[in-house]
């Protein structure tokens, strides 16, 4: 396979900003028809620039592109797609107005807006890569895994022959997974076309590439056949030394006094009601598919679904219905996505950073000390490890894991008696994670009871006491973690059938 | 722990531009006065002169760059200061000035409230709302109006009522206070507040101890200080900026956005109230169009002082000098004897290049130092290592 031409060649591709920033220094890569190829890299390592170079969106300051053997140089994205490259990006920019046909067809030009050949020449096409879609639907209406089936027939219909996807499967749930893994097979087996595979899941790229690319700091510090290739090996070539084991430890069984105690709390349509106590020091997961009702459990406990009845109870004293009350009474909620509801991008680090408790650094709780607040914000950049140029950067110029880290840092107060976090590792890269899991760890160890979501089985079963299992809005299993592996975790989010009796969801107490 | 405060950036275009368009254009002025062979442009008389017609747009103004941070709109605080005007004229004979200027007050607190309840609590979009409360709200004067002029005709009342607005005051003192106040803070916390200390100072000593100015320009001075300490030292204020900036992630802290939000409505109308309140003082009386239009004034004000129409931006001071300049406009015209055919057209662009020149700053400003940010969303996986161990 190896002897197919070269479709397209990166030859020390560098970019440097306007402003001085070198996002890549130089990449070689290589990518051939009828080939997976995977790009992996740490937040910041220059995968998304090198894919923006690819689609046209920036050009390289250094180096060339050689597509079939001629040199190009793309100024503009549609130069790009004319040239047969198309480009999914990770955040799908369809417009939810219109149909699915519309949407497909959307670069094609011409004058009509139907168009019956159109029309059957998608159908055709998808029914040849066998996705279910309805044409006339309206795309408002598709889950984000369909919307990313739209994106990939857009990018077929374009007749591309090399399909650049930046991290498809990173908001899909495990069953949507298997849908894109299927056609990106499809696609470079039988299509005959390059698949650029970007994407954080070591697994998939292992089970689904033909070879690996890896980015580390702005070069291409790896480049192998993905047969010559074990998860570990990538996961060493991404942070570049050993990744330090941040593996499961005998944790002496939870025995504080017990913190937290949530009674029939439930919310129409979302949340059935539900049980759970919390010790000091235990750290629950919550396991679940997309949409199986962890958030909702989570912004239900916070008092931040106003629809939600039950009690929660810190202490024994009842906590007040709304996020007002619950941030009084000490419960913190990292929510799922950081940029619409964890951060605000006008403010200053250190003002998010003290947002929740800003009357507590304040004279007679109304007049703000921002020297107080810096201070406040300076420990939690040394405690968190952020890399940020000052406490006055604003967090969206910081990179994914160190945003995460500051919307953590706003409930690093004294007052915290209970921290929910939602998928707080999504989406960022395998240093600010191990930080992260090792921060709520210690948060646990100093008695702190927490409460984690997350999709990542590996991360529960390694930092969790105790495992609830989502499914439909329900706790339909509650296991110690060291009963579980991440086989069994699978099968019981999934609802398949469960291998063996004594993993049968018991009754809840 | 204090940075170095970022002059440059304090100092540039985008930041201070609209102090720079103001000086400018009284530059510009002064010397078309001059060469036009009509002096005195720059005496403190025709300077006051500008402010006081410029109270009422601020007044409002400063409202309602308060609404814009919360990232919300109100299109309808000319139509309420009618009204409240209206209010005031209509019970002043009757039960007196005091209490039928509270009852404006109370009228147009209601009106404000039930804007801000529709729009949190039903969901439907400020703009519209407000829309249909400007036009609304514009009826209801004309109901209370009949469609004609209405007078106060209890002379004491009226007396009241005139001296209310048009009590002249001397600055001197306080405003020298006040200048040496902000000079010494503006020193001790290395702000641009100290900038703004010395030309006070400056104009107050230039106009002298027995210069007097009208209430309304007190008013609006007063009004404007309030709200920019609010904003800018206290818990309130930054709350405001972080439930504009993002209302969710403010939820998500604890704040509550719903009392934020509707509170700014609140304010909006009743300042709205306040300058209907001025308003029917200067005139004693009011007709049934009054004000009609100057809610884009107000707007326009807010955004030549920068302010941002997606919340969790803005600042009253150059609001106010946004509502400063669109005057000086105004009052160029009429001191030059330019026609007032060509204004609409001066002011529209003054306020298209302001915008422009904001966007293109901040467009600069907001790019990226970090590498590469790559703001990327969704569950991603750990490395092996991380479970290799598990169980």
């Amino acid at each position: 396979m190896v002897s197919a031409p070269p479709l397209l060649s990166c030859e020390g591709v560098a970019k440097r900003f306007p402003n001085g920033t070198v996002a890549l220094k130089g990449v070689d890569m290589t990518i051939r028809a009828g080939r997976v190829h995977g790009l992996l890299g740490a937040n910041g390592a220059g995968k998304s620039t090198l894919i923006k170079i690819l689609s046209g969106a920036h050009f390289a300051s250094g180096g060339q592109l050689v597509w079939r053997g001629d040199a190009v140089r793309w100024r503009r994205p549609i130069d790009a797609k004319r040239a047969g490259v198309a480009t999914i990006q990770q955040h799908v920019p369809l417009v939810p107005t219109l149909s699915v046909l519309e949407n497909i067809l959307l670069d094609t030009g011409g004058w009509w807006r139907r168009r019956r050949d159109e029309r059957q020449r998608i159908a055709g096409l998808i029914n040849r890569i066998g996705v279910g879609l309805d044409l006339d639907g309206s795309v408002g209406d598709l889950a984000i895994g369909e919307r990313q089936m739209v994106a990939i027939v857009q990018a077929l219909a374009s007749g591309a022959d090399l399909v650049v996807m930046d991290e498809p499967t990173a908001s899909l749930a495990a069953r949507e997974r298997e849908t894109v893994y299927r056609i990106v097979r499809q696609l470079a087996r039988d299509e005959s076309k390059a698949v650029l595979f970007v994407s954080h899941f070591l697994d998939e790229i292992v089970a689904l590439t033909d070879e690996v690319t890896v980015l580390r700091d702005g070069r291409a510090a790896l480049h192998a056949e993905t047969a010559s290739l074990d998860e570990a090996g990538l996961a060493a070539a991404i942070v570049g030394k050993e990744v330090v084991q941040l593996a499961r430890e005998h944790r002496r069984p939870v025995a504080g006094t017990e913190v937290v105690a949530i009674t029939r709390l439930s919310s129409p349509g979302r949340l059935a009601p539900t049980d759970l106590r919390l010790r000091a020091g235990e750290v629950i997961g919550l396991a679940g598919m997309l949409g199986a009702g962890r958030s909702e459990l989570l912004h239900a406990i916070f008092g931040a679904d106003p629809q939600a009845v039950g009690s929660v109870s810190i202490h024994g004293k009842p906590v007040g219905r709304t996020p007002e009350d619950a941030v009084r009474a000490g419960i913190a909620l990292v929510p799922e996505d950081r940029v619409a509801q964890g951060y605000l991008p006008q403010m200053p680090l250190w003002q998010n950073v003290t947002l929740p408790q800003l009357a507590s650094h304040s004279i007679w709780g109304l007049i703000p000390r921002p020297t107080d607040e810096r201070a406040r914000a300076a420990e939690a950049v040394d405690r968190l490890g952020i890399r940020a140029p000052d406490v006055d950067a604003l967090v969206p110029e910081l990179s994914g894991g160190n945003a995460q880290k500051v919307t953590i840092a706003k409930w690093l107060a004294a007052g915290t008696r209970l921290l929910l976090l939602d998928e707080p590792t999504a989406g960022i890269d395998v240093g600010a994670r191990t930080d992260i899991l090792r921060l709520v760890r210690a948060l646990a160890d100093d008695g702190l009871p927490v409460i984690m979501a997350s999709s990542d089985y590996k991360e529960l079963l390694a930092i969790c006491d105790r495992i609830l299992v989502l499914r439909d809005g329900e706790v339909v299993a509650e296991r110690n973690a060291d009963e579980l592996d991440e086989a069994m975790l699978v099968l019981l989010t999934g609802g398949a059938p469960v291998p063996t009796p004594s993993v049968q969801p018991r009754p809840l107490p | 722990m204090r940075p170095p405060f970022r002059w440059r950036e304090a100092l540039g275009l985008r930041e201070a531009g609209v102090y720079y368009a103001l000086l400018l254009l009284l530059a510009v002025l002064a010397i078309a006065a001059a060469g036009a062979g009509r002096p005195g442009y720059l005496t403190a008389v025709n300077l006051s002169n500008i402010v006081y017609q410029a109270s009422l747009v601020g007044i409002m103004g400063v409202a309602m760059t308060v609404m814009l941070i919360t990232g919300a709109f109100d299109l309808s605080v000319a139509s309420v200061a009618a009204l409240a005007a209206a209010v005031l004229v209509g019970l002043a004979g009757s039960i007196g000035f005091v209490p039928a200027a509270l009852a404006a007050l109370a009228t147009a607190a209601a009106v404000g409230l039930a804007n801000g309840l529709v729009v949190q609590l039903v969901g439907i979009n400020a703009f519209i709302v407000t829309l249909g409360s400007l036009t609304a709200v514009r009826g209801l004067v004309l109901i209370l109006t009949d469609g004609r002029s209405l007078m106060v005709s209890d002379p004491r009342a009226l007396a009241e009522m005139l001296a209310f607005e048009s009590s002249r005051v001397a600055p001197f003192w306080p405003a020298l206070l006040l200048a040496v106040i902000l000079i010494v803070a503006g020193v001790l916390r290395r702000h641009p507040m100290a900038i703004g200390g010395v030309v006070l100072g400056g104009l107050a000593l230039a106009a002298g101890r027995d210069f007097t100015v009208s209430a309304p320009v007190l008013y609006l001075v007063a009004f404007t200080a309030l709200v920019w300490f609010v904003l800018g030292y206290t818990v309130i204020g930054r709350r405001l900026y972080a439930v504009g900036g993002n209302a969710e992630a403010a939820r998500l802290s604890g704040i509550n956005v719903h009392a934020y939000k509707i509170g700014a409505f609140l304010l909006s109308s009743l300042a709205a109230g306040f300058a209907g309140i001025l308003f029917a003082c200067r005139l004693g009386a009011i007709n049934p169009t009054a004000l009609q239009g100057s809610e884009l004034t107000v707007i326009a004000a807010a955004i030549l002082g920068g302010t941002s129409l997606f919340g969790g931006a803005g600042s009253v001071v150059k609001t106010v000098v946004g509502a400063l300049l669109l005057f000086t406009l105004t009052n160029g015209f009429n001191v030059l004897n330019l026609g007032a055919n060509y204004q609409g057209v001066v002011e529209g662009l003054v306020v298209i290049v302001a915008a422009a020149i904001y966007t293109v700053g901040g467009r600069r400003r907001a790019r990226p130092r970090a590498v590469d940010p790559e703001p990327s969303a969704g569950p991603a996986a750990a490395p092996v290592a991380l479970g290799g161990a598990a169980v």
